[in-house]
């Protein structure tokens, strides 16, 4: 029976990260649904796993939590190498996969009683406090057949806060929801992050994850093609400046003369002028005035970085051009 | 509906957190099982069948033959007895009882997978072999009790309203009688012993024998009347027939006995628990339900019989691995033979020792239970 305690060895790892991959892979037959992935969440942030439908997201999550094994490559959960110390890795994660499934028959509190079973005993004693964590309290003894999608997903979550996680991995959980129910599972989210915990939450809705998360890995094809701080990745991006003025024709010709009106283009809604990543502050004061003092009306200027679906957009579609 | 956010911090995980957790143990806790419990109990249509199998069909019947009695005692006889006793132990309960066992096995494998319950287990940490076998001692907690409480439903009415005499062959004789009593009595009605009772033996006089016993005044076709065999020859006839049905006499019963009883409630046990760890193995090897357990129901109610009385020379061993051949040989011997074999346990068709037997069943338990926790534990959820 030794073999089946946990030891107080904590293994060697980058304590800093709460889900470290590298390189690795998952196919099914000829494709790769994890392609080389090097994933690195930091502890404490809210990290979106983004990508399109297909992309692999759920299989990646799958293989981290020892749902189907990998092919190749290595990784680590909370410092814990796994499938090594996969159990012992789990021990403080809490996770939905693809949707939050369970017993119908059954109501909420026995669901999460059953799911609790499973974890150490201190789990049931944490039941009534994750039911009220995200407002089931209520509902709790009603049978889980009759929850909507947004209350299962809320119940996923209460099963995900048995285990007192400091890892929670959140596979698509906007899924369902209505926008209040989508406001309120950002709250909850983010109020996660404050309390310390790590959540990796993957999606394919661009706004959420730029609304939730502070990292942010974009992934197509089963390949992260770049990941980072959000700030850090947009503040590589060009911006625009949006003008309103009274002929935007005749600004165009003006602006065209100066050495920011290489990338001019005239809208309805009037002139927009690319401008580079590190353009200082002062170029939009003399954009003003070198349209003022040719005569023409400014009634708004505002400058607009990169949204991150821009820049998604920009980036998968670069990757999925012609050469 | 809004949430509340906690106002405690997270815990970080410490070598002293982990030491009390045994999450990796394939030994599921007691919270385990008795949630398992409460998942199964709760699935009523599963429960209902379970009920009416185990309780009800066996309730209704003896209500009726109770009631049949009351009404009409002439026409309908005692509503217990050995023969009450042991065609329900062996139609209903052995049969029916394996069937909804499996049944109720074959949920309790599958439902994880089918439910997408499972890969929340999985990913709490725990050991999947742990979460397998925390099914069976919580499906046997339901399933033991049942069959307990039918079959001693059954007992206490087959010796309660258990008939004053046995029914021998179609004649109502004192119970218990030694061999010198039976032969006494033989010797003392040689008319029903000789037309009643069945004998395999040489039959030296002609004895015409009509419905109520030996017919006197016989005549041969061609009008002349036939002499009646002597009171000696008769007696002598009556002594040996006596002899030669004392055996199966001794085996008939007015109600079960204790012994009896407590085997045949063992047996049955065994057989439902049987029914429900293969029906377990079959279904999480496979992941679903249904089809598990269609193959149940044709392994108990079409193979097994068949394979029992046809010999087959080249498949005689794969024969004898039939777990229904291992349980019908260890049927109690005071009980007609199950599967309508020819008696005291030894099937007319394929026969193999005790040893044999209860190999078979060890292997049947240990095989499907070692599959299942195979299947579950490699499977990608």
């Amino acid at each position: 029976m030794s073999s089946a305690v946990l030891d107080t060895t904590v293994p060697a790892g980058d304590d800093s990260l709460a889900v470290e991959t590298r390189g690795l892979t998952k196919r099914f037959g000829n494709s790769n649904a994890v392609d080389g992935v090097d994933l690195r969440v930091p502890r404490g942030s809210a990290f979106g796993y983004l990508g399109p439908n297909g992309a692999g997201k759920t299989t990646l999550i799958r293989v981290l939590l020892g749902l189907t094994h990998a092919d190749g490559g290595t990784m680590s959960l909370l410092g814990f190498p796994v499938p090594r110390h996969r159990d012992r890795a789990l021990v403080r994660v809490g996770a939905i996969v693809d949707e939050p499934r369970f017993h119908g028959h059954l109501t909420g509190r026995q669901n999460l009683r059953i799911m609790a079973a499973a974890r150490e005993p201190a789990a049931m004693d944490r039941i009534d406090a994750s039911l009220e964590r995200v407002g089931l309290s209520q509902r709790a003894n009603d049978r889980v057949s009759k929850y909507s999608m947004g209350m299962r997903q809320r119940l996923g979550v209460a099963c995900c806060l048995l285990g007192d996680p400091q890892l929670l991995i959140l596979d698509e959980p906007m899924n369902g929801l209505d926008p209040a129910g989508m406001q309120d599972m950002r709250e909850m989210i983010r109020s996660f992050v404050k309390e310390g915990r790590t959540v990796m939450l993957s999606s394919h809705l661009l706004d959420e994850i730029e609304r939730t998360c502070d990292a942010v890995a974009i992934v197509d094809h089963g390949k992260v093609i770049r990941q980072g701080a959000i700030t850090e990745l947009l503040s590589g991006t060009a911006f625009e400046l949006r003008i309103e003025c009274s002929t935007p024709s005749a600004a165009r010709d003006l602006v065209a003369r100066t050495a920011f009106g290489s990338n001019v283009t005239v809208s309805d809604e009037g002139l927009n002028i690319g401008l580079a990543p590190d353009t200082k502050r002062e170029v939009i004061a003399e954009v003003n005035r070198v349209l003022v003092e040719g005569g023409i009306a400014v009634y708004r200027l505002e400058a607009n970085q990169a949204s991150l679906e821009s820049w998604f957009l920009e980036v998968t579609s670069r990757l999925g051009a012609p050469e | 509906m809004t949430t509340t956010p906690a106002t405690e911090s997270a815990p970080r995980l410490t070598p002293a957190s982990l030491a009390v957790d045994h999450r990796g143990s394939p030994i599921p806790t007691g919270a385990m099982i008795t949630t398992r419990i409460m998942e199964l109990r709760k699935r009523r249509g599963l429960m209902a069948a379970l009920i009416v199998v185990f309780i009800g069909l066996p309730v209704i019947f003896l209500t009726i033959r109770l009631l049949a009695h009351a009404f009409d005692p002439r026409s309908y006889g005692p509503a217990g007895g050995y023969n009450t006793f042991s065609g329900i132990v062996d139609g209903a309960l052995f049969v029916f009882g394996f069937i909804v066992a499996a049944t109720l096995g074959c949920t309790a494998g599958s439902v994880d997978l089918t439910e997408g319950v499972f890969r929340h287990l999985v990913v709490t940490g725990r050991s999947r072999v742990a979460l397998y076998l925390a099914r069976i001692p919580a499906g046997l907690a339901i399933l033991v009790p049942l069959v307990a409480v039918g079959f001693t439903i059954v007992c206490a009415v087959c010796c309660l309203a258990a008939p004053p005499k046995v029914n021998y062959d179609g004649v109502n004789l004192a119970p218990g009688m030694s061999r010198t009593a039976f032969v006494s009595w033989a010797d003392a009605h040689p008319g029903t012993a000789i037309c009643r009772f069945s004998y395999n033996g040489p039959l030296q006089i002609n004895v015409p024998c009509g419905p109520n016993g030996i017919v006197t005044n016989v005549k041969s076709p061609s009008g002349a009347t036939i002499a009646p065999p002597t009171k000696a020859q008769l007696h002598k006839l009556a002594i040996a027939i006596a002899n030669q049905n004392y055996t199966d006499y001794a085996k008939t019963f007015r109600s079960p006995s204790d012994s009896l009883m407590i085997e045949t409630g063992l047996w049955i046990e065994l057989e439902a628990a049987l029914g429900f760890v293969i029906g377990l193995g079959l279904a999480s090897l496979m992941g679903q339900r249904t089809v598990p357990v269609v193959l149940m129901i044709i392994l108990e109610v079409i193979l097994t019989p068949l394979l029992l009385h046809s010999v087959i020379p080249h498949l005689i061993n794969a024969q004898r691995g039939l777990v229904g051949l291992a349980m019908a040989h260890i049927e109690p011997s005071a009980l007609p033979a199950v599967f309508g074999n020819s008696g005291n346990g030894a099937p007319v068709g394929v026969t193999e020792s005790t040893p044999v037997a209860i190999c078979v069943i060890i292997a049947w338990f240990v095989v499907w239970t070692a599959l299942g926790a195979w299947r579950m534990a490699k499977r990608d959820v």
